[in-house]
């Protein structure tokens, strides 16, 4: 059997039933999509993140200069031997991207920094606990858009985390 | 008839009811997938230090609560569950309501952390008209103008996501967007082994720019295609970028892509199965308009 489709068909049948609106239906929709409409439009012509779900959808809407590094941000804990144990990559349930968010906050308040020792050692008991937290940003040289190779590691803060025995 | 009756009349072109059924389906039954496998870093949040909870001017607005463990756990479980019960399509209004509420404050627990993320605009308005459509069922051979109203907002709003971005860029980064090295940045950032190739090849990323934000600011004229098999060829071409955005940065729009399934003529796999029947037509608009 072949399908018949709409192309096939010459009349409109008895089961084609639309299922109308009433006028005053229709206008409700219409002024709320309106509405909703005017706020997305506004929020992308003069808000910005905090105004979600109305923002500007701004991914990757930042010109980065083709001459400038390229920036990576890490929040890092750092163990009694020195050794670096990431913080930025879902272990103490923040995102990369939501610590870069947040960091000019984190630097001026870094004792923000230390709470997440503790939620650190809640999800990882067995791990070391940990001494200190910093925020390290790295910059990889570009020479006119195209990476060199080369990057610098930048401390922005470091927190070191009070002794159990000095916390009240 | 006006030209006011007609734009108006854009937006109510009857949708067979079979469409936005499937439509439904999949769109509920993401959420369980999106809260547990691809967006898990919002319930992580419960374990969060409340003191990095940075409150958006809709959570000030309406006093939402402090995202607490207990909150955002209470929040999940509620969501998980009302999204099931609509997945149903049982008391569609009462399930997609909840659901969309719901949905709605999780996001918000999502982004008020120093992030926010612009990936399901479409998504959360294609929750917020599901329920405007009432009863609707798979085997339903009705076209519906409130199915179509949905339909036609959902198709709006995936159009504005592209569209807008591209005003965002030209907003925040200056008309010289398209001349810096946003591209090498997210690349060397996110790059995977299929991506980072292309640092090397000189005035790849820079032409992809210009056809990135070309696409975004013709997006308007994809409210035009009408016809179902266009539509089908339009969403291929959709997912085919945000595949391939994937495969690069390991992004994807994955609330935003089942928002663009919305656009598929989905009772078109019903319609095949039971060859024998005559078949409605579904392309009024297409034929109104040629």
């Amino acid at each position: 059997m072949v399908a018949v489709t709409y192309r096939d068909t010459t009349e409109q049948v008895a089961t084609d039933q639309v299922v109308r609106l009433s006028a005053g239906a229709r206008l409700i929709r219409l002024i709320v999509a309106a509405a909703i409409l005017a706020l997305t439009l506004a929020g992308t012509v003069v808000s910005d993140d905090e105004a979600f779900p109305f923002g500007p959808p701004r991914m990757y809407a930042t010109r980065a200069d083709p001459d400038a590094p390229v920036s990576s941000t890490r929040v890092v804990g750092l163990t009694d031997d020195g050794a670096e144990v990431p913080l930025s990559g879902g272990e103490v349930g923040l995102r990369r991207a939501e610590f870069e968010g947040q960091v000019p906050r984190l630097v001026t308040n870094p004792e923000l920094l230390g709470l997440l020792a503790a939620t650190y050692a809640d999800n990882h008991p067995d791990a070391e606990s940990l001494q200190a937290v910093a925020i390290i940003v790295r910059r990889y040289e570009l020479d006119d858009g195209v990476r060199t190779g080369a990057y610098v590691d930048d401390v922005l803060v470091t927190y070191p985390i009070p002794d159990p025995e000095d916390r009240p | 008839m006006s030209w006011v009756n007609r734009f108006a009349g854009w937006f109510f072109v009857p949708v067979p009811l079979a469409r936005v059924a499937v439509f439904r389906l999949i769109a509920y039954l993401f959420i369980p997938v999106d809260v547990f496998v691809t967006t898990r870093w919002v319930a992580a949040h419960a374990g969060v230090p409340t003191e990095y909870y940075q409150p958006l001017l809709i959570g000030d607005w309406l006093s939402l609560p402090t995202p607490t463990t207990a909150v955002v756990d209470t929040v999940k479980w509620l969501l998980i569950g009302s999204a099931l019960l609509a997945a149903t399509g049982k008391a569609p209004r009462i399930w997609g309501t909840t659901t969309f509420l719901l949905y709605f404050e999780w996001m918000v627990i999502a982004m008020s952390y120093g992030k926010v993320d612009h990936d399901r605009y479409a998504f959360l308005v294609a929750l917020a008209v599901l329920p405007t459509i009432g009863v609707a069922r798979w085997r339903d051979k009705r076209r519906s103008e409130a199915a179509g109203f949905a339909v036609a907002v959902i198709f709006i709003a995936v159009m504005l996501t592209y569209f807008l971005a591209a005003w965002a860029k030209i907003r925040f980064g200056g008309w010289d967007w398209v001349n810096g090295s946003t591209l090498t940045r997210a690349v060397l950032r996110r790059g995977t082994d299929l991506s980072s190739w292309t640092l090397d090849v000189p005035g790849l990323l820079h032409v992809s720019q210009y056809l990135m934000i070309g696409f975004e600011l013709l997006s308007p004229l994809m409210l035009l295609v009408l016809r179902d098999r266009a539509r089908i060829a339009l969403v291929i071409f959709l997912l085919g970028f945000h595949l391939m955005v994937f495969a690069g940065l390991r992004i994807i729009f994955l609330p935003h892509v089942v928002a663009i399934l919305s656009i598929l003529p989905w009772e078109r796999l019903h319609r095949q199965r039971s060859s024998t029947e005559v078949i409605p037509r579904s392309d009024d608009l297409a034929a109104a308009a040629s």
